[in-house]
């Protein structure tokens, strides 16, 4: 239904497939394009940068790009830009500029899908969104690896401490050297070149959402997603189910869903809830099967 | 299918497809009374019994989030509610017994009082929902769904 749309994108602009992710957009999926000869003979450098890590709606991207070491003026000259400073309009641009590149850059993509997000950061043993955004950035970098890139260097956009996840990765690559830094998508082109490629996925799987739910008319007016533009605020409000809440489409696991869905939606307690046991056996009204066997059996 | 859940941790919920969260049946001396003539205008309905307590009791768009969204695979159903993953199994109601979905006639007025129930609706399997680990032989619904089988074993005629 809505690969028609992706068709139709791809048409226009450069080359990215979003079909494997349309399948089933309840999971995480990668995305690659092909990988350059002269990156599995040279030495390479690769950038890492995400897209998507702060909005309540859609996927968090996460993005690499790499070319040989011998190229990166030339990369710069394609004039990649941090693209938070860019519209989508000139992301899209400079992803045709990557794709005319495509004899010496290459790129993947990691799409985790919200539903990814939600059920890992309220899984029973929590998995927080920096241990899934490095275990999703190692992913790459390891898939670069095993396509044959002959990695040398690598470059990581950082939010929280940069020193613990450089040591981190360094361990995890011997041999190759990597510099983690906070902003590093301005501060090298291959990191940049990765932002856009994170960012032209987003933007285009939000564009596209093929809602799973069956929710009728939806209206695909949210705005930016996030949790602070007043579209994405209306649209939350418009959308909530007084049973299950949202659809997939939303991450579960941000307070703003959160919070909404505790003073509009019906509650929902799970045998995990942190709330005390003696209570939460009181509102079930029931008892443990051990009190039937007490000596005295059945008193309250 | 009357639910006495022995213990908070394995409390559940059911959602029918005709919209219907079944609600609990609390251990009391109370009679609960099946209006039994109400069976024969139902229809069978898809059951599923959650691992979490829905504080709702009314019609709800199963058909439209939740069947919607559940992956079918090989050997097991995936499917997640409210943000967290579930994973599913469907569980035959035991060989002779039928499930029933049961609605008050009248609203009670506190747990001390009889009650009337209809059939709203009945069902001869259900599917079973864990939070993230697949419905195994532990689970005690699954093994519920084999006691009569092996009650009958050790408590009928013993044949010569």
């Amino acid at each position: 239904m809505s690969s028609s749309c992706a068709v139709i994108v791809s048409e226009e602009t450069a080359v990215m497939d979003l079909g494997p992710f349309e399948t089933d957009n309840s999971v995480s999926c990668r995305l690659a394009s092909q990988i350059p000869d002269v990156c599995k003979t040279e030495d390479c450098c690769l950038g890492i940068d995400e897209a998507g890590r702060g909005p309540v709606l859609g996927p968090m991207v996460y993005g690499i790009c790499f070319c040989p070491v011998s190229k990166k003026q030339q990369l710069k000259d394609s004039k990649v830009a941090d693209s938070k400073t860019l519209s989508e309009a000139e992301r899209e641009k400079l992803f045709q500029n990557l794709d005319e590149a495509k004899s010496y850059v290459g790129w993947a993509v990691q799409i985790l899908s919200p539903n990814t997000i939600s059920t890992s950061m309220l899984q029973r043993t929590k998995y927080n969104l920096n241990a899934l955004s490095h275990d999703t950035a190692i992913g790459l970098v390891q898939f670069a690896l095993d396509s044959g890139v002959q990695l040398k260097e690598v470059y990581v956009d950082t939010v929280g401490p940069a020193d613990k996840y450089e040591a981190k990765l360094s361990q995890l690559f011997p041999g190759i050297e990597v510099t983690v830094r906070p902003k590093a998508d301005s501060l090298f082109p291959v990191v940049s070149a990765a932002s856009i490629c994170a960012k032209v996925a987003r933007d285009r799987v939000v564009k596209g959402w093929n809602f799973a739910e069956d929710m009728g008319e939806v209206d695909t007016d949210y705005g930016s997603g996030y949790p602070n533009d007043p579209k994405t605020k209306a649209w939350l409000l418009k959308c909530l189910d007084p049973v299950f809440g949202y659809p997939q489409f939303v991450r579960f696991s941000w307070s703003t869903a959160q919070t909404l869905m505790d003073s509009k939606a019906v509650t929902v307690h799970w045998d995990d809830d942190e709330e005390d046991g003696e209570k939460a056996a009181q509102r079930q009204h029931n008892k443990s099967m051990l009190s039937y066997f007490s000596a005295s059996a059945g008193g309250e | 299918m009357k639910r006495r859940a022995p213990h908070p941790a394995t409390a559940k919920s059911s959602l029918t497809d005709r919209g219907r969260t079944t609600g609990r049946m609390s251990c009391n001396t109370s009679v609960t009374r099946v209006r039994m003539s109400s069976m024969g205008q139902t229809q069978t309905a898809p059951v599923h019994l959650l691992p979490c307590e829905v504080e709702h009791d009314g019609p709800a768009q199963v058909a439209q989030y939740f069947a919607a969204t559940t992956k079918d695979r090989k050997y097991e159903k995936t499917v997640s509610f409210r943000g967290r993953g579930l994973k599913g199994q469907e569980l035959s109601c035991p060989q002779g017994y039928t499930g029933l979905v049961l609605k008050d006639i009248n609203k009670p007025g506190s747990d001390q009082e009889d009650r009337t129930v209809k059939v709203s609706s009945v069902f001869d399997k259900l599917t079973y929902w864990n939070m993230e680990t697949s419905p195994n032989s532990d689970d005690t619904v699954v093994m519920a769904m084999d006691w009569p089988e092996l009650a009958e074993a050790i408590h009928g005629p013993v044949e010569d």
